[in-house]
């Protein structure tokens, strides 16, 4: 059988990626499919499995907790994915500018996203330690705001505020690095041209440097989005009260009555929510 | 190289000759750090000298490894004559039968049933307590570490009882000085269930009745609940764990849960302190450190509210059960060996405040207060003497009028009572609803 130069390239290919697909079938395909399946199973400990249908996600649906985990994703999501995009443009736009020791202060601002979490986390916890922390010491003693020293971190209302707040710090660097790249693509003629037309400093923001970041911004944010749904460490390790869906997959399916079977199905559904939300999100924003 | 073979295969020989007529022994520890089996493996080694015949073998074994380690023995037919662990491994050990339970119950009566602490004794006994699948050896004391001085100028009670824990948390609760009442565990984790397990055993509230069934929602239970969820407001803020004792280290705190291993902290604490008086830095103003810390701590080892109740651990030594009449009474006499005074001395010393003795009469000797780091004699014989008193009374939820229920270690091990206790304390939840929800969950683990 005689096959075309274009045919018999395909077949190349294909044999070229052949073990990618392989390794990537076997490290991320099969478990996220045995996840499904295992989302419809009551999973004992010792490993025997009972068909339940729907159970699982009938539960899940009814439970008020999941709700609340999910409302407490949402407020995550928001306010990380947007607090470290405003903070990492704004330090973008300001190192954009020329001014002594700006490479010094370039590469010191680096510094949250390359430590190592746990000693960050451990440095947090002790600037809000309710007795000895210094935020107390500031805001109670120092200041006198308040009249009462409060664990920010172990109440569970404002443990979340401070769990975004970390991980605004943390990660803004990343967000910065990838919109300074861009800022300085950015060809001088185009700020020329809109001052000419008779734009000031923020017409020149909004006319010529925002259109520009356009697509590295909605793909910062798509990136972080996708982390963020499913980030447990620097939550899990700063404030294991806030219980995001990941957390909350954890404890159901670590802690207490070990329930696999559940936790699975919590799993498929924040998957499905994700899958979806990359849906619309890479249509409607980044166009593709 | 042939003479080399020849020699090697005579060494052998030898080796295998003289070992038949010597009876080898494995004793499995739990004390698995280099420094503590060299002191073991130095006591073995005095042993051997003085009985001919016999060879120890030492082998450090984790905590929890040794179930697995103990099901290959046995399936490999190498059970070791003697094994050092905590007495809810031997407890669970006894259930499955391959413990020696006849040879220790007379070892008990041999060494004297009274003269060891009779609540530790308590922790190891089965079948209706007659029996022991073990015999203690040593352990530590949970109690509530508090400041005299502070007591002592607000002529209040020691806090021994309900009423007097809550009277002095509220006392010393000064929360716009940045000093709190009393240090209780609030985060779901463990040491939350330790000093929960304290207040419960002290009102006689049990997780199980005599015959095995779960009661944990009972009047009793709910209601040393309330006082626990009451007694937190007295805490610093926030959710709280054992490491909150710094707080008191710092002089901010009246009253803490914590187990004899704080002893060493104190003392040395004392130490790291006693330069940063004022009189080195007058910046730090009058009552800062306390130089005297360990002069004016005191302990308070056990509760009374409807019965006197202390909590701790208990680790024990025991025999498993050996075909080999040899095995047997060589394991028999390195436990003899092993509480003997100087020897028991010796192996304690090496955690002192953490180690101490579970029979009567050791406390008091000068070996044992004269300790390697000098911590005993900063604290004195009364005081020493005092803290080891609470394991006369110490219980756990395990042991229901001799009888002990696994379920219950099930049960520990998920964290249920913490998450309880953190439901109360932290989120505001209704002691009647966390008990309820508790006890479902409770259901659950042991109908898995």
């Amino acid at each position: 059988m005689d096959l075309s130069i274009a045919q018999r390239e395909s077949r190349l290919g294909w044999r070229f990626i052949a073990p990618s697909v392989g390794v990537i079938g076997l490290l991320i395909i099969y478990p996220i499919l045995y996840n499904i399946y295992l989302s419809f199973f009551d999973v004992k400990l010792t490993g025997d499995k009972l068909f339940i249908g729907l159970a699982n996600y009938q539960r899940l649906l009814s439970d008020a907790a999941f709700y609340g985990a999910a409302i407490t994703t949402v407020l995550y999501l928001v306010g990380t994915v947007v607090g470290s995009t405003i903070i990492g443009l704004m330090v973008a736009l300001l190192m954009n500018m020329t001014f002594p020791f700006r490479n010094l202060v370039r590469t010191l601002i680096l510094l949250p996203y390359f430590a190592p979490v746990i000693s960050v986390v451990f440095g947090w916890q002790f600037i809000f330690d309710p007795v000895n922390g210094i935020y107390n010491h500031l805001v109670v003693d120092v200041l006198k705001i308040s009249s009462s020293r409060h664990s920010l971190i172990g109440n569970p209302n404002s443990a979340l505020g401070v769990v975004i707040l970390f991980d605004i710090w943390k990660h803004f660097p990343l967000s910065y690095m990838l919109i300074i790249s861009k800022l300085q693509s950015i060809n001088k003629d185009q700020y020329e041209a809109a001052a000419m037309d008779g734009c000031g400093p923020i017409g020149r923001f909004v006319h010529v440097t925002l259109p520009e970041l356009y697509f590295v911004l909605g793909t910062l944010m798509l990136l972080r989005m996708i982390w963020n749904l499913n980030k447990f460490e620097d939550v899990f390790l700063l404030a294991p009260n806030v219980e995001t869906l990941p957390i909350f997959t954890y404890y159901a399916a670590f802690t207490g009555i070990i329930d696999q079977g559940f936790a699975a199905s919590i799993s498929v559904v924040q998957f499905g929510v994700l899958a979806l939300l990359i849906y619309f999100y890479v249509k409607k924003v980044l166009k593709w | 190289m042939i003479r080399y073979l020849f020699l090697v295969i005579l060494c052998l020989t030898l080796g295998i000759h003289t070992s038949a007529n010597a009876t080898d022994i494995e004793f499995w520890t739990t004390q698995t750090q280099t420094d503590r089996m060299k002191t073991i493996q130095l006591l073995l080694d005095t042993f051997q000298v003085l009985n001919e015949g016999i060879t120890v073998s030492l082998v450090p074994v984790e905590e929890n490894d040794m179930p697995s380690q103990m099901a290959a023995a046995s399936a490999a037919g190498n059970l070791p004559g003697l094994i050092e662990g905590s007495s809810e491994l031997m407890l669970a050990f006894g259930e499955e039968g391959i413990m020696d339970i006849g040879s220790m119950t007379r070892m008990v009566n041999e060494i004297g049933k009274d003269r060891f602490f009779q609540g530790a004794l308590k922790m190891v006994t089965v079948k209706d307590g007659k029996q022991y699948c073990g015999l203690p050896y040593h352990g530590w004391v949970q109690g509530i570490w508090y400041r005299e001085d502070w007591f002592a100028k607000k002529g209040l009670e020691p806090p021994n009882t309900w009423d007097n824990i809550l009277k002095a948390a509220k006392a010393f609760h000064q929360p716009e000085k940045n000093q709190y009442g009393i240090l209780l565990g609030t985060k779901p984790e463990a040491y939350s269930e330790q000093c929960f397990t304290h207040f419960a055993l002290s009102n006689g509230a049990a997780e199980f009745d005599a015959d095995g069934n779960l009661i944990f929602n009972n009047p009793k239970m709910l209601e040393t609940l309330r006082f626990y969820t009451e007694l937190a407001k007295y805490n610093p803020p926030g959710p709280q764990n054992w490491r909150a004792r710094d707080y008191y280290l710092q002089g901010k705190l009246a009253m803490f849960f914590y187990s004899t291993y704080i002893m060493d902290d104190l003392a040395l604490a004392e130490v790291a302190a006693g330069s940063l008086t004022d009189e080195n830095f007058p910046q730090l103003g009058q009552g800062v450190f306390d130089p005297r810390l360990v002069d004016n701590t005191r302990v308070a080892p056990v509760i009374t509210k409807t019965r006197p109740a202390g909590y701790g651990a208990v680790v024990a030594l025991a025999l498993v059960d050996q075909k080999s009449a040899d095995k047997k009474n060589a394991a028999q006499k390195l436990i003899k060996f092993l509480y003997q005074p100087d020897t028991y001395i010796t192996f304690l010393h090496m955690a002192p405040g953490g180690m101490n003795p579970m029979v009567r009469g050791i406390a008091g000797k000068a070996g044992y207060l004269n300790d390697p780091k000098g911590l005993f004699n900063r604290y004195g014989r009364d005081k020493i003497e005092e803290i080891i008193s609470g394991l006369d009374a110490i219980g756990s939820f395990t042991i229901v009028e001799g009888k002990s229920f696994p379920a219950a270690g099930k049960i520990y091990a998920k964290q249920i009572i913490p998450r309880m206790i953190y439901a109360t304390t932290i989120e505001g939840t209704t002691p009647e609803r966390a008990i309820t929800w508790a006890e479902k969950q409770m259901q659950a683990v042991i109908n898995e």
